[in-house]
């Protein structure tokens, strides 16, 4: 009898936990930065799409090409039709793991999280630190890494070489909660 | 030959304005003003949403970087840095259409509520998990 009870707790507790396993943010906020000697360039968007399984470490982000707005509309088109082509491939994908999620406490932490990287239908490796802080209801995720244009098979006209940063800064803060189905 | 001289340096330095003029009208151009432009498609939010879940690709050429009004039930109103969010689905539907509006619609979210029947103008820019619209103006 004793047993079952066991077994029926235990039971139980799966559920409860399972119910909060994936936890997900449609409104993550992804930025880049370019720095040159003529000019800064920054993109925003508050569009991203981010899911993490707490069970297995794994997370998967989602970012739309075309909702990164610019301050003029002129660097904005630039940057859609001639260098991410954004009609051909209107995503940048992030996959990866995230290292000893679950021996996290609740204060802010630093992790690491390495994954395969895709933009302009190229895909790399990379490996980022990023600063966490989780608790029942929130996984926040905030860091930045670089990234070289010339990795992932942008090319950048010559009239323009001095106006561009070869490598970009990419910043992100990922708000997570969790997923109801 | 002195005037020929002074003409040239003349004519020379209003080409340059000139050239200089127009490269930053261009290189300061606006960008498109959603709440001034007629929409180029007009449909429920569900019907969107469809298009997308069936073939993206497709909806991708139909609907990307288009003004798109859509007319659907609030399913969901959030805000995120001081801008307002408004979900757009069916009850049983996974997915939805969000829009995010334009700061100067912020002060409209309030009297909206769940469950009404909405009319939003914005610029699609694709489809995740949910069609999104951005910089979007509510008509009623």
């Amino acid at each position: 009898m004793k047993t079952t009870y066991i077994l029926l707790l235990c039971f139980l507790f799966t559920c409860l936990l399972q119910g909060q396993e994936r936890f997900l943010t449609k409104q993550g906020y992804t930025s880049f930065f370019s720095s040159s000697p003529v000019e800064d360039i920054k993109a925003d968007n508050n569009q991203v799409l981010s899911i993490i399984d707490t069970s297995t470490g794994a997370i998967a982000i989602s970012i739309l090409m075309k909702s990164f707005l610019f301050e003029k509309s002129l660097m904005q088109e630039h940057f859609n039709e001639n260098y991410v082509e954004s009609d051909t491939y209107p995503k940048a994908t992030f996959k990866g793991k995230i290292d000893e999620i679950n021996k996290l406490g609740n204060s802010e932490e630093t992790i690491t999280i390495k994954g395969d990287l895709t933009i302009h239908g190229v895909t790399r490796s990379i490996k980022t630190q990023a600063k966490i802080t989780k608790s029942q209801d929130n996984i926040s995720l905030k860091g930045s890494f670089p990234v070289n244009v010339s990795d992932y098979n942008i090319k950048i006209p010559a009239v323009v070489i001095n106006n561009i940063a070869k490598t970009i800064e990419v910043t992100f803060e990922l708000d997570h909660k969790p997923y109801k189905n | 030959m002195s005037k020929k001289i002074k003409n040239i340096i003349l004519v020379t330095i209003l080409g340059i304005t000139t050239i200089i003029i127009v490269m930053n009208v261009v290189y300061n151009q606006s960008h498109v003003n959603v709440s001034e432009v007629s929409p180029d498609i007009t449909l429920l939010s569900q019907d969107l949403l469809n298009d997308f879940e069936n073939n993206e690709l497709e909806a991708n050429s139909k609907y990307l970087d288009k003004i798109i009004e859509v007319n659907g039930i609030i399913s969901n109103i959030s805000t995120n840095k001081n801008k307002g969010i408004i979900t757009l689905s069916d009850k049983d539907a996974m997915g939805g259409v969000i829009c995010h509006l334009s700061s100067e619609e912020h002060t409209k979210i309030m009297s909206l509520k769940k469950g009404q029947n909405i009319k939003i103008k914005g610029l699609c820019t694709g489809y995740l998990m949910d069609v999104i619209l951005v910089k979007c103006i509510i008509i009623n």
